[in-house]
Parts: C-alpha cells; sequence; structure tokens
C-alpha cells in the first residue's frame, strides 16, 4: 500500500483512518459471511433490495420477448402447434407404461429399502436475465424463499439434471450449474450401473469424470443418470451422455468428457424439485417443509 | 453521483453474450475511481464501500470481498487524486489500469482465502479494458454534470 501523505487539506489522516476502518469492516464481513451463517437474513433483505435493479436490467428483454410473441404470424403459430401435437404424441406414447413403471419401481424400492428419495412435487422457476459472476456457473430465478425453495435443492430442465439451489433470497434464488467447477453430482452410467462422481468444469458444454479407474467399462455414448446416493438429487435423471473417453496407459485414471444432458447455456424454465424423505429412514424434512399434493 | 453508480450497477449485470461477459470492465469500480479522483467528499471511501457492498450482493459471492477491493483502491485513488488530475489521458489510462489490476488482485486473493478459487486468465482482461474505457468515462460524466 502506499504512503499515506500528509496534504495542506489535512484530510488525509481521515483517509487512513477510514480506509482501515472500512477495511475491517469489510474483513469482518468476510469472515463472518465464510465463517458462520448468520448473515443468511441480511443477505436476503439485501437482494430484496437488488431485485428492482435486476427486474429493470431484465424488463427491456422480457418485454422484447413478448413483444416478438405477440406479433408471431399465424403460420409461425400454426407451425408451431403441429410441433408440439407431434411431441405430445411421442411423448403420451411413452408415458403410456410410464404408470405401471412407477408402480414396478416403488415395489422393487420397498422390496430392497432403497433409500434413494422420490420426486414429489415440483414448482417451475424463470431464469431472471441477469448475469452473475461471469467466472461461475450460477443463474439467477425467479422463485425464493417465499416459494419454499431451500438450499441444495435440486433443479432440473427438459433436457436433465440443471444443478442445485446455491443461495435463497425473498423473491429470486441461485442455482450453480452442475458445469460450475465447484459443484459435483453422484451418477451412475445407466448401462452398467457404474456409480462415480460427475464434476463440472466451468464450461456449459463439458462435465468430466475424474474419478474412474483407466481400466473403468466406460464407452462413449453412455447415458449418465442421478444415483440418488447422498440424497441431494432425485435418482435416475440423466446428467449428460459420455462424450469422450481418453486412456493414457501410463495414467491410473482416465480422463472422461461429459455432455451435459440440460441446456445449460440455453433454458428458461427450471423445475424445482421436491424430494420425499425415504420412508424407511426417519428424517427430519427439509427446512422449508414441502406441503403434500393433494 | 447516486444516479452513475446505479446506472453503473445496472450495467454491471446487463445480459451480455457468454464471449463479451468475460471481457465486461467493472463500469462501477470506474465510477467510484472517478469520484474518488474527482471530488472525494461527494464519493469518496464510503461511496467505495457501500458500491461494493452492492456488487456483492448482486454477484452473490462472500459479502465483503468488493467491499474490501474497491475500499482499499479507492483509498489509494484518492491519495493520488491530485496527481492524477494533472496526468494526461494516457498516463491516467495508466493509473487506472494499475488500480483495476490491484481491484482483481484483492477480488482474486479473497477468492483463494475462502475457498473458491477463479484461476481462469480472462478476469485479467477486465483491467484492461477497463483502462481504455477510462477516456469515455471521463468525458461522458464531464458531459453529463455540466448541463
Amino acid at each position: 500500500m502506499v504512503a499515506f501523505r500528509t496534504e495542506a487539506s489535512g484530510r488525509t489522516t481521515g483517509l487512513l483512518f477510514r480506509c482501515v476502518l472500512y477495511c475491517l469492516l469489510a474483513l469482518a464481513l468476510i469472515i463472518v459471511d465464510k465463517r458462520f451463517d448468520h448473515l443468511g437474513k441480511i443477505r436476503r433483505l439485501l437482494s430484496v433490495v437488488a431485485y428492482p435493479v435486476q427486474i429493470a436490467v431484465a424488463s427491456p428483454f422480457d418485454g422484447w420477448h413478448w413483444l416478438r410473441d405477440s406479433v408471431t404470424t399465424r403460420a409461425a403459430l400454426r407451425a408451431d402447434k403441429s410441433k408440439l401435437e407431434a411431441e405430445l404424441r411421442v411423448a403420451q406414447f411413452r408415458l403410456q407404461r410410464y404408470e405401471a413403471l412407477e408402480a414396478e419401481t416403488m415395489r422393487l424400492r420397498a422390496l430392497r429399502d432403497s433409500t434413494a428419495g422420490v420426486t414429489e412435487r415440483f414448482v417451475i422457476g424463470d431464469v431472471m436475465n441477469v448475469d452473475l459472476d461471469a467466472f461461475r456457473e450460477r443463474v439467477l430465478v425467479d422463485k425464493g424463499a417465499g416459494d419454499g425453495i431451500y438450499v441444495g435443492q435440486a433443479v432440473l430442465d427438459s433436457g436433465g439434471v440443471f444443478g442445485q439451489v446455491a443461495r435463497v433470497g425473498q423473491l429470486t434464488s441461485e442455482v450453480i450449474l452442475v458445469s460450475d467447477a465447484a459443484h459435483a453430482i453422484p451418477v451412475q452410467i445407466n448401462r452398467n450401473g457404474l456409480r462415480t462422481v460427475a464434476v463440472g468444469t466451468g464450461d456449459t458444454k463439458r462435465l468430466k469424470l475424474p474419478y474412474l479407474p483407466t481400466s473403468a467399462d466406460v464407452v462413449a455414448g453412455d447415458l449418465l443418470v442421478t444415483s440418488g446416493l447422498g440424497g441431494g438429487f432425485p435418482a435416475g435423471y440423466p446428467v449428460g451422455t459420455i462424450a469422450e473417453v481418453r486412456r493414457d496407459p501410463s495414467q491410473s485414471l482416465a480422463d472422461i468428457d461429459v455432455k451435459p444432458a440440460a441446456a445449460l447455456d440455453r433454458s428458461k424454465e427450471l423445475l424445482f424439485v421436491w424430494l420425499k424423505p425415504p420412508a424407511a429412514e426417519l428424517q427430519p424434512p427439509p427446512k422449508a417443509a414441502p406441503v403434500p399434493k393433494k | 453521483m447516486a444516479l452513475s453508480a446505479l446506472v453503473a450497477l445496472a450495467l454491471a449485470v446487463l445480459p451480455l453474450p457468454a464471449v463479451l461477459d468475460a471481457l465486461r470492465p467493472d463500469f462501477l469500480v470506474l465510477v467510484v475511481f472517478y469520484w474518488c479522483i474527482e471530488s472525494p467528499r461527494v464519493g469518496g471511501l464510503s461511496l467505495a464501500f457501500f458500491s461494493g457492498l452492492a456488487l456483492d450482493v448482486i454477484h452473490g459471492v462472500v459479502l465483503g470481498q468488493h467491499a474490501l477491493a474497491l475500499t482499499l483502491m479507492g483509498a489509494w485513488a484518492t491519495n493520488l487524486r491530485l496527481r492524477i488530475r494533472v496526468f494526461s489521458m494516457l498516463s491516467q489510462c495508466l493509473v487506472v489500469f494499475a488500480l483495476l489490476t490491484g481491484y482483481q488482485f484483492v477480488l482474486f486473493w479473497v477468492d483463494g482465502a475462502t475457498g473458491n478459487p477463479v484461476t481462469t486468465f480472462s478476469r485479467w482482461l477486465a483491467p484492461f479494458i477497463g483502462a481504455l474505457l477510462w477516456p469515455v468515462l471521463v468525458s461522458v460524466m464531464r458531459k453529463v454534470r455540466e448541463r
């Protein structure tokens, strides 16, 4: 730090004093925020204050989308409709066996006292058009503690697992993507049930599996699904497909790239999922106790 | 003063394409430096501290990180202000570059100390862009203040 010289104005001693004061305050904040959990409430309040700024930034884009949506032509709407109908047909075809399969799954789970949680209810949130830190894979979503969102909650999109809730504000929440370098998710390979952990890379197009030995039975194209271990994520949701397996004989671990199943850089609507704690375990319910559906 | 800070804060979260996102200059930091140099009585360290706090909340990082960095660099800018004011624009840009690099370094350090190191090289590009943007910011602020 540069030496503070006395100037004619005589304000520099005040400057040094205030600088030290504010720096100590900031350091205290950092330590308290890092070590203890008491700042959660304050942060929640502050995030409400920040909400207008975020809304103000997002609104022109939302307005533009609204305008574009409202002036789409009849032809475009018809094309959309036929596309959606086709998709619906396929989806219904697949759904036909769903009920039966689910019942079967529950029965099998009960047989082996599985501890994997089961999805109970979900709520849909919209990604807000706001950029958070450029170097962390996070998005801001317009559902918060007021909607019962809790930290650690699993977030999916239409393609697969998107991430989990990292921080909750009163009106908004921050979702950390599976591709964030600080994120890891327990997965298994759908083909053979091999369990491992998928780790983010900081690149939305790539995850990696750093903990599999070179001899592991993995080939490009394998589907990765959540294993449900650890209890954070529901089991059986797609996380990604193996993109590339590099086996270096001199290394003990293989170098495996995964292409995420969720559209991490494009999804606008996200599903927040509540898990029903397994009946076998008498777990306390999550902080914001979900109201059972029905 | 409050208006310029708010506009800069909005610019800090404005959605940009992913390529440009890493190159986004720290608008609010530049505005704080401007006030520290131009009239520390109006802005000064309180502005620096609270702008930093706002950045912490908006970026969702550990509270106090940007506040600490901005306070330190704001104090430095305030201390150097009499000299910076008589500098040519080129030297001013160099000083601002040094300040912004110091700012990034404090952020980098706090990132590392709190256990979320961001080691991508692109974070060190922001000071470059910020320093290039300094003359633009100064002329815009002067224009607005003359009104």
